[in-house]
């Protein structure tokens, strides 16, 4: 049970009357995940500070070598923003994998983050494509990497009243291929994922990064595959070498999903067909 | 008896075309609202986890899972349930589909594939077999195995007036 909610729709409010508010509070932004908690009295909370019509929180914007994305944005939005599809493939094609087309109305990539599972798609998403995420806390911005600010399945570095204001994805000449096995064709959680960002010049991939879910504690930013596959002619050779070694890069564990080995397999079998992709 | 603490929230909306005001438990979720508040018996609670769809209304003219929303954050917003479709673009097209296909059996998930499938049709009229099962898949029915209800909603983007 909570007490008492309050909804903000500027930074500068919530920053002005954060402070006087009760202690114990939590931020909600989308809810799809923080409302059940509620519902089941799981949020040892006394206060809900409602932030999913902040303004800054929920604009799309670009400079001349990045794109901005607010926190609150919905995932649906991705579907229908030009700014997205040009220069972050990667989040304009997982829409249609993330959870139903009702939940992806309520959903936000910060959410995503904050929620730090290791089967989410839009920080698999955002990984992949190299963004960095724009933390606030009382006003005062600072840039970090996506992994200092997921510590662990459920866990994040955020300190009390620090938010997510958005993400800074460079833009980059690449294309996306998105793959998610999943128990059914559309809407489940994943029992693996795999995302490649990637630049091919002739046969060559010139800049590339992979990254991968449902297969460690958190999503994991496959570097070491990435860089085997940097400036190499394509061959089948070179495939099945970069599948040994993402199977090696991945952690993945038996549970209620799936087996560590399907999704040992399934990842090294999406690497391949990610990079077929690209080169037919 | 112990006093409550809690401080009421204070929400304008308008709910199919209804201007309301007032104050209420911030506890409540938007289906709490509607269905105990509003006495807006139409929109069903099927999971509590936005996974059966069978609570699905539309806020600013997006379907949403009614379930997964707390009231007070529809301050200022339009909400339409199964009870105001009539006043909706293919709304009434799609509950005379429903009948005339015999897409309902036990009807506990019909309102929640009326609301997705008129979100669907207003932004897509020419949409496809494909595009049907893509935007009700947030929906579940158990009785029907969901042939009548994707030509239900073909019919009613077919004779929709």
């Amino acid at each position: 049970m909570i007490n008492e909610a309050v909804k903000y729709y500027s930074l500068n409010e919530l920053w002005k009357n954060i402070k006087k508010l009760s202690p114990k509070r939590r931020y909600i932004a989308g809810g799809s995940d923080i409302v059940i908690s509620h519902h089941y009295d799981d949020l040892n909370t006394d206060l809900l500070v409602d932030i999913s019509d902040i303004k800054e929180l929920n604009i799309v914007k670009e400079t001349s070598d990045s794109v901005f994305i607010g926190a609150a944005v919905k995932i649906s939005e991705f579907k229908k923003n030009n700014i997205i599809k040009r220069y972050i493939p990667a989040l304009y094609e997982c829409v249609d994998y993330y959870a139903s087309p009702s939940v992806r109305n309520i959903a936000t990539l910060g959410g995503n983050l904050v929620n730090s599972s290791p089967c989410a798609d839009g920080v698999l998403a955002l990984v992949a494509s190299g963004a960095r995420v724009v933390r606030n806390l009382y006003g005062k911005q600072k840039l970090s990497d996506i992994f200092d600010v997921i510590i662990g399945p459920k866990k994040t570095s955020l300190k009390k009243d620090e938010l997510i204001e958005g993400f800074i994805v460079p833009k980059w000449e690449h294309r996306a291929v998105f793959l998610k096995m999943m128990p059914r064709k559309i809407f489940g959680i994943s029992k693996a994922g795999l995302c490649v960002c990637a630049n091919l010049k002739g046969n060559l991939f010139k800049d590339i990064r992979i990254s991968a879910s449902s297969v460690g504690p958190a999503v994991i930013d496959c570097k070491k595959t990435s860089r085997f596959l940097t400036d190499k002619d394509i061959t089948n050779d070179i495939i099945n070498k970069a599948k040994d070694i993402i199977s090696c890069e991945i952690s993945p564990i038996d549970d209620h999903r799936s087996t560590a080995d399907y999704r040992r397999e399934i990842t090294a079998v999406f690497l391949q067909r990610a990079i077929e992709k690209f080169v037919v | 008896m112990k006093k409550s603490n809690i401080k009421h929230y204070k929400i304008s909306c308008q709910v199919n075309g209804n201007k309301f005001t007032g104050y209420i438990d911030p506890n409540l979720r938007l289906i709490d609202f509607l269905r105990d508040v509003l006495n807006l018996k139409g929109t069903k609670e099927g999971c509590g986890e936005g996974e059966c769809g069978a609570c699905m209304v539309l806020v600013n003219g997006v379907s949403v899972n009614s379930c997964l929303v707390m009231a007070f954050s529809v301050d200022g917003k339009s909400i339409i349930t199964i009870e105001g479709v009539d006043d909706i673009k293919y709304g009434k097209s799609l509950k005379e589909g429903f009948k005339r296909k015999a897409a309902v059996q036990c009807g506990f998930c019909t309102p929640g594939f009326i609301i997705s499938a008129s979100e669907l049709l207003e932004k897509n009229p020419d949409a496809t077999e494909e595009d049907i099962k893509k935007a009700l898949s947030g929906n579940i029915c158990r009785c029907t195995g969901y042939k009548k209800i994707i030509e239900a909603v073909e019919w009613a983007r077919k004779n929709d007036k």
